[in-house]
């Protein structure tokens, strides 16, 4: 089907990533229980031990089969604890002659639950991700429908098809196995971007292909979700990055285990953006140095409007393919409410520059005001294109009307669909931490869907 | 820049918790952020955020006000000086309305931020900048010769009750300025009503009723013709009676799109069918479009009931609500006698309306919604 969406932004920056490859190599690793959302870590390794490819590091407390591994053959190194000893981050040290991968032995499975298990014990099954709450499924439960985005629309994101370059065999293979995990009654829908190269997804069988057309958020899988098969109380549903669909291609496939993947170095900050592999938790601090002048850079993991900015463990979350770096702001600026504003980057059409047209901006950190209530009323609708109500939603939020919030539809969306709102706010309100907040005491409230 | 940053910096120290000054951090944060863009970055969330803010939607606003100020000023002398019967020059006549406006401005911004100031104080909270438009607005519709203390309580009235004891900008329900139309209306009708008080310091003789004073006692021989209704050049507030600053006002608000088309449009179509309904019915004698150019219709209709915070908050309620008020307005007018001013009541009266009318949107959205999903369901 075609889809085309209206409602939105593209946030152009420069620092697109070129199409080239280098490798990243680095002998530190970090694994950190906070990539994954509200996964509460039972640790399964300490300071010391030697891990393998696929030694599970950690349990969730939730589900203990629900494990994240290592992802490289060398020991811990240290296990950073925050506050309440809560762990942070595992800090690993391969051993100089690692592989990055592992061969598995394992009989070709037959159910689901094969499936299902060979994943858990892997420490693949993290891939997936659950709609309602964007956390890691129970593996017990099976979802409506599943969801592979194989495009992304944010700023500077990758190009899925260059991702999964020569890939597409191992591709095929990941959504055969999906389908055989999800069960025959369940539809796979893979959401592609309208007139690019898609080659490497469309030899895919057991799915239904559509057509995605329109500004960003056109590849959150939100949207998707939103046109295609939307949710309501109760109901779930799956969805995974195309290339670790091809990582679980990859393992059923050659029965390799191995979590190298590629990313897209970008940014104004970036002196040449490119893509590099690396294998997931390595350090980029070598990328950093290589590649960044600027004193004040900020450091994100993901892209501009969800990404985390990066400070003592560097390293790419599981779920990011691409790497951020722009300039912090702070800058000062004389009576700049009244400046025409010749150079200032808005939606709004209060700046000059609109009237130019303008086409680069050099964005920055700045916030760009203080935080004020709530005023302007239909700015958010602009950027949101669901058949959902953003201001009263994000009230019901605030007010934590849990009720209001499942009417209005709350269990479709997840933080990363409103950051489009949080740009646009002239009240600077954080509309992102607003929706997980309260996503987040919805699922404590009602249980996992 | 980076010396006045400099200085700034370290004056704010004095501002600072434990410091002695510290009980006025509000406003040296509001002096500050006036004089420089604020220095803070994105913590939490989008790492970079749009360059708008509410002082520049609020400048925006003052801005699109502008046009009707200064005609406004002008034609406060041009109508002084004819109801005098002295012939002066045009820098004469804005000076005399610049002279009439200043004090007003002056004292109403006064009473206002003060009493902001005070409450982001203790609130702890920065001053927002709602007032500044408001503190704006209110010398543009009072009449020019009302007593300084009447202006000052009245502002004081408004941002108290209609707003700072909701919790401030944003969390009101009531348009500010127009309530402390309102409070002088009902606590002090003699300065705002009758036919001398629209012309500054008038010779006595002369009748300075407004056209739709004029109308609405069936004089429609003393009419000024509607060139000079839309021109401007009429008895009024300062801020009302220009129609073509007021449209220049709406263009600047509309290129902006700091207020919203949905509105204007309504109020604008919901009064021209009104008022051409009881032109029709022979209930009275003015038709459709010219009660748009009478009174402060469409001073109201751009920057009264477009006002983001007491208008409805969604798409298809902005419709509603703009129609009504359009609709109640020549509905007060044409009905009460005793006052033919209806826009501000409409708006005042619409504004209590607005979240009621919010809430049967969402309802009806919420059911659509549901009916959504089924098809869904259907489908697959």
């Amino acid at each position: 089907m075609e889809f085309r969406i209206r409602k939105g932004l593209d946030i152009r920056l420069d620092g697109e990533a070129r199409r080239e490859v280098r490798p990243l190599e680095t002998v530190r690793y970090y694994v950190s229980p906070s990539d994954f959302r509200w996964l509460k870590p039972q640790l399964l390794v300490e300071a010391g031990s030697e891990v393998a490819v696929g030694t599970p590091l950690f349990a969730s407390k939730e589900d203990e089969r629900v494990v994240v591994v290592s992802s490289v053959k060398g020991t811990v190194r240290e296990i950073v604890r925050g506050e309440r000893r809560s762990v942070e981050t595992i800090v690993l040290e391969a051993f100089p002659s690692d592989p990055f991968r592992k061969q598995v032995d394992f009989a070709e499975p037959e159910t689901s639950d094969e499936v299902a298990s060979l994943l858990l014990s892997n420490g693949l099954w993290p891939f997936l991700r659950q709609r309602p709450f964007s956390v890691i499924p129970s593996p017990d439960s099976r979802p409506k429908s599943l969801f592979i985005s194989c495009f992304d629309s944010a700023p500077l994101a990758p190009e899925n098809d260059f991702l999964l370059q020569g890939r597409a065999e191992e591709f095929r293979e990941g959504v055969r196995r999906l389908h055989q995990l999800v069960g025959a009654g369940c539809p796979i829908h893979l959401c592609l971007r309208d007139g690019v190269e898609n080659a490497c997804f469309e030899a895919a069988e057991n799915v239904q292909f559509h057509h995605f057309s329109g500004p960003h958020p056109a590849g959150n899988v939100g949207t998707q979700i939103h046109r295609i098969d939307p949710i309501d109380k109760g109901e779930r549903v799956w969805y995974i990055h195309s290339q670790d669909v091809a990582a679980i291609g990859r393992f059923f496939l050659t029965h390799t285990l191995s979590f190298e993947r590629m990313v897209a170095v970008t940014g104004p900050c970036i002196k040449s953006p490119r893509y590099y592999t690396m294998v997931y938790g390595a350090d980029i601090s070598t990328i950093l140095q290589e590649q960044i002048e600027a004193k004040n850079a900020r450091i994100i993991s993901g892209n501009i409007l969800t990404g985390k900015q990066l400070s003592q463990f560097p390293h790419v979350r599981l779920y990011d393919t691409q790497l951020t770096a722009i300039a912090e702001g702070g800058e000062r600026e004389f009576i700049g409410w009244l400046l025409p504003g010749f150079r200032k980057w808005s939606q709004s059409h209060t700046f000059t520059a609109w009237l130019f047209r303008r086409k680069t901006f050099s964005h920055n950190t700045s916030l760009h005001g203080g935080r004020r209530a709530f005023v302007m009323t239909d700015v958010y609708e602009k950027v949101f294109p669901f058949e959902i109500l953003p201001l009263q939603l994000l009230k019901a939020c605030l007010t934590d009307d849990i009720e209001q919030m499942e009417e209005l539809g709350i269990y479709e969306v997840d933080d990363e669909d409103f950051a489009l709102c949080e740009v646009v706010c002239p009240s600077k309100m954080e509309w992102q931490k607003t929706v997980r907040e309260a996503l987040f005491r919805l699922r404590k409230e009602i249980g996992d869907s | 820049m980076s010396v006045i940053s400099h200085i700034s910096e370290k004056i704010g120290r004095f501002f600072e918790k434990g410091r002695p000054l510290h009980c006025f951090h509000s406003l040296w944060d509001a002096v500050d952020t006036f004089l420089l863009t604020p220095a803070e970055v994105t913590k939490e969330g989008s790492h970079i955020r749009d360059a708008v803010d509410m002082k520049r939607i609020m400048i925006t606003v003052m801005i699109a006000l502008m046009p009707a100020l200064l005609f406004g000023m002008w034609n406060l002398g041009y109508q002084h000086y004819l109801s005098v019967g002295m012939e002066t020059g045009f820098w004469s006549c804005f000076w005399y309305g610049f002279l009439k406006w200043l004090p007003l401005v002056i004292v109403t911004y006064i009473s206002g931020l003060a009493i902001e100031v005070a409450f982001a104080q203790w609130r702890g909270h920065q001053v927002a900048e709602g007032f500044f438009v408001t503190g704006f607005i209110i010398p543009l519709i009072m009449p020019p010769d009302v007593p300084l203390w009447i202006v000052a309580v009245a502002t004081a009235f408004s941002v108290l009750f209609a707003k700072e004891v909701f919790g401030g900008t944003g969390y009101n329900f009531l348009n500010p300025a127009l309530v402390a139309r309102a409070f002088v209306f009902f606590a002090y009708p003699s300065v705002i009503s009758g036919d001398s008080v629209w012309i500054a310091e008038s010779a006595d003789a002369v009748s300075g009723a407004t056209p739709l004073a004029l109308v609405m006692n069936g004089n429609m021989a003393q009419m000024p013709s509607f060139l000079d209704m839309f021109v401007g050049t009429i008895p009024g507030c300062i801020g009302e009676t220009s129609k073509i600053a007021i449209l220049l006002g709406a263009a600047v608000l509309l290129f902006t799109q700091v207020a919203s088309w949905r509105i204007m449009l309504s109020v604008v179509v919901g009064g021209f069918v009104t008022g051409t309904l009881f032109h029709t019915a022979g209930v009275c004698p003015v038709n459709g479009w010219q009660h748009l150019l009478m009174g402060g219709f469409l001073f109201g209709a751009v920057f009264m009931a477009t006002d983001p915070v007491t208008a409805t908050h969604t798409k298809s309620g902005k419709y509603i609500y703009g129609l009504l008020i359009g609709v109640l307005a020549i509905v007060i007018r044409v009905v009460n006698k005793g006052y033919p001013e209806g826009m501000m009541l409409a708006i005042l009266l619409m504004n209590i309306f607005a979240p009621l009318i919010d809430y049967c949107v969402v309802k009806v959205r919420v059911k659509k919604r549901k009916l959504n999903i089924s098809k869904h369901r259907i489908k697959l």
